[in-house]
């Protein structure tokens, strides 16, 4: 365990690393976001005639910095797959003595804390801009958006492992980002069956927290369960699909460029 | 001690090609200490072979073992015994600097990069990468960023290392300090190395032993002194004008040591082998003959692309595919 904290320690220095090493590209892909923010608030403010709506804005809030979470982790592993394969550094990846799946999910933890950063400061900004006032509640809302991310790792181990195998899917993949922005904004409270979707539940139960004031130990045990088993499920599933196209790539010799 | 057994690979074809059968039944040792050549043309399954040595191509059949375990069934324990550098220039961070990559890879390979200082210094220094410490592998030469690829795969100290192709696209200088450097660190800290390449001066310079490889096959496995001595005996180009007549062709070729190379309009050219000097007492009798007029006699080196050609000929792989190597 403590070889696995060093592997961990060391994809966390090099993602700070970069990160302050490329800080105005860092700062630029922020300032976008943000941009993009304030034309959506712009525009739906232009929608409904200005005034005060009620939750509606807290909604836009933290649909739109939990979209940002998600779209970051996603892109972490998706994108990372993807352009380690192509760069040549992946086959070295594979030859890490602590085994792929630990190496990702030191890659994926690491990535956290990195994009944990950037949104705090995005929803700070976006809380300023909107004058909203948000449940800031730490303890339910961290084990809640770990989960959540957790779920979304899924569909990242997905699409990167088919990329490793389709190397031409590239404008699906872009398609990604837009099908998070449904899965934040749709609400399991009206079709049950949302619930399975990845991210869905998660982002309703954030929105609970964060804009109908609950804390953790309202939500109920059950509720809790059944959200950790399906958010376990999808990082089950995205990865068991992953580990199938690896097979097919390790068989093929596509670990590399060829 | 690098065990590979039996190795087969098949490509599946894409697209409606064929498969390519890229690697078949290759087997061949490699004991500790050892600095060996896997030596072929492109296209031979060098690189196949490299990456199913490396557990990133999974063999049809056939094993790998290295210092005894097994690279399918005991993978973590035998990626510690083992690191890579492989084809191309993409082995590390491109925006890490030196010594970020060499903390980085050290700690993928399972090594604290506290307990590093001592290596990392050794190493820097045995790389002469001091002064570009601090600098972003991108912004290296293309021989520094090799150097620096070789120097991650020792960092974490595994006994065997797999180099594919390490001088390709280098400048001489720069081929030229990397051959040096191989053989010191078989040398001077008894590492076991296997690298591949196309380019016979490489093997000639740096290898005590080669595999030769062609079309996925092992054509040929021992000690490079060997293969030269195999053909020590000087070997002379005899270029003639015009045409041989049948007679003067049959006699010719009755003996052992003679080869017509070409003929043509512009002349004939023969290779005499010289094991024994009376052979071209003879050669000269049959040309006297018909009055063949002589152009020219030179005497060709015997390196090892020379043997490497005449092996594939023996072999009856197409000699004619690889002179273009
Ligand atoms: N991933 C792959 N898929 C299909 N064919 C491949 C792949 N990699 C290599 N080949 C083919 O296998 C043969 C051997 O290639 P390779 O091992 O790269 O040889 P070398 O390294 O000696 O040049 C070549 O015909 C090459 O085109
Ligand atoms: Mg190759």
């Amino acid at each position: 365990m403590a070889k696995k904290l060093l592997l961990f320690k060391a994809f966390l220095k090099k993602e700070f690393i970069l990160f302050r090493r490329y800080l105005v590209n860092s700062i630029g892909g922020m300032l976008t976001i943000y941009v993009i923010f304030l034309l959506l608030l712009g525009s739906y403010r232009g929608l409904v005639g200005g005034g005060d709506h009620g939750d509606t804005v807290e909604q836009l809030v933290v649909g739109y910095v939990l979209w940002f979470f998600m779209l970051s982790t996603y892109q972490d592993v998706a994108y990372t797959l993807r352009r380690e394969a192509k760069e040549g550094t992946l086959e070295q990846l594979y030859m890490s003595v602590h085994g792929f799946g630990w190496v990702m999910g030191a890659k994926a933890a690491a990535g956290f804390f990195v994009n944990s950063i950037l949104v705090v400061i995005l929803l700070r900004a976006v809380m300023v801009v909107t004058g909203s006032t948000l449940n800031i509640d730490l303890l339910s809302i961290v084990p809640i958006t770990i989960f959540t991310l957790i779920g979304i790792l899924g569909i990242g181990f997905t699409v990167g492992g088919l990329t490793l195998v389709f190397k031409r899917i590239e404008s699906f993949t872009q398609m990604i980002q837009f099908a998070l922005v449904a899965l934040v904004a749709v609400d399991p409270q009206s079709v049950w069956w949302v619930r399975l979707l990845p991210g869905s539940y998660g982002a309703s139960l954030v929105r609970r927290v964060m804009i109908g004031g609950a804390h953790l130990s309202n939500l109920g045990f059950w509720e809790c369960a059944f959200f950790i088993v399906i958010s376990l499920g999808h990082l089950g599933l995205g990865y068991g699909i992953y580990r199938l196209c690896e097979r097919k790539a390790m068989s093929e010799g596509l670990l590399g460029h060829y | 001690m690098l065990k590979v057994e039996s190795l087969q690979k098949t490509y599946p074809g894409r697209r409606g090609d064929p498969p390519v059968k890229a690697v078949d039944s290759v087997t061949f040792q490699v004991k500790e200490g050892e600095l060996v050549g896997l030596l072929g043309p492109n296209g031979a399954g060098k690189t196949t072979i490299v990456k199913m040595i490396c557990g990133l191509i999974r063999p049809d059949q056939g094993q790998v073992l290295i210092n005894g375990f097994n690279m399918t069934s005991a993978r973590s324990s035998a990626l510690e015994n083992i690191s890579a550098v492989l084809e191309g220039n993409r082995n590390l961070y491109w925006r890490l600097t030196v010594r970020e990559n060499l903390e980085f890879f050290a700690a993928l390979k399972g090594k604290n990069p506290k307990t590093l200082t001592s290596d990392m210094e050794k190493y820097i220094d045995f790389f002469r990468l001091e002064e570009k410490i601090n600098v972003e592998a991108r912004k290296l030469s293309r021989g520094m960023q090799q150097k620096l690829s070789i120097a991650v795969a020792m960092i974490a100290n595994s006994p065997i290392l797999v180099l594919d192709e390490p001088t390709l696209g280098l400048d001489v200088q720069a081929s030229n300090e990397i051959r040096v450097l191989l053989k010191r660190a078989v040398a001077e800290e008894g590492r076991t190395i296997i690298l591949t390449t196309h380019d016979m001066s490489v093997v000639q310079d740096t290898c005590e032993r080669a595999v030769i490889i062609s079309d996925g096959r092992m054509i040929a496995d021992d000690k490079v002194h060997n293969f030269l001595e195999l053909f020590k005996a000087k070997v002379y180009q005899i270029r003639i004008r015009g045409h041989l007549t049948e007679t003067q062709r049959l006699a010719l070729l009755s003996m052992n040591e003679v080869a017509v190379e070409s003929e043509s309009h512009e002349g004939t050219v023969l290779s005499v082998r010289l094991e024994d000097p009376k052979i071209l007492y003879d050669v000269f009798a049959v040309l006297g003959q018909e009055n063949s007029f002589i152009e020219s006699i030179d005497r060709q080196a015997n390196n090892l692309e020379r043997v490497f050609l005449e092996i594939l000929r023996r072999s009856g792989g197409g000699g004619q595919e690889t002179a273009v190597i």
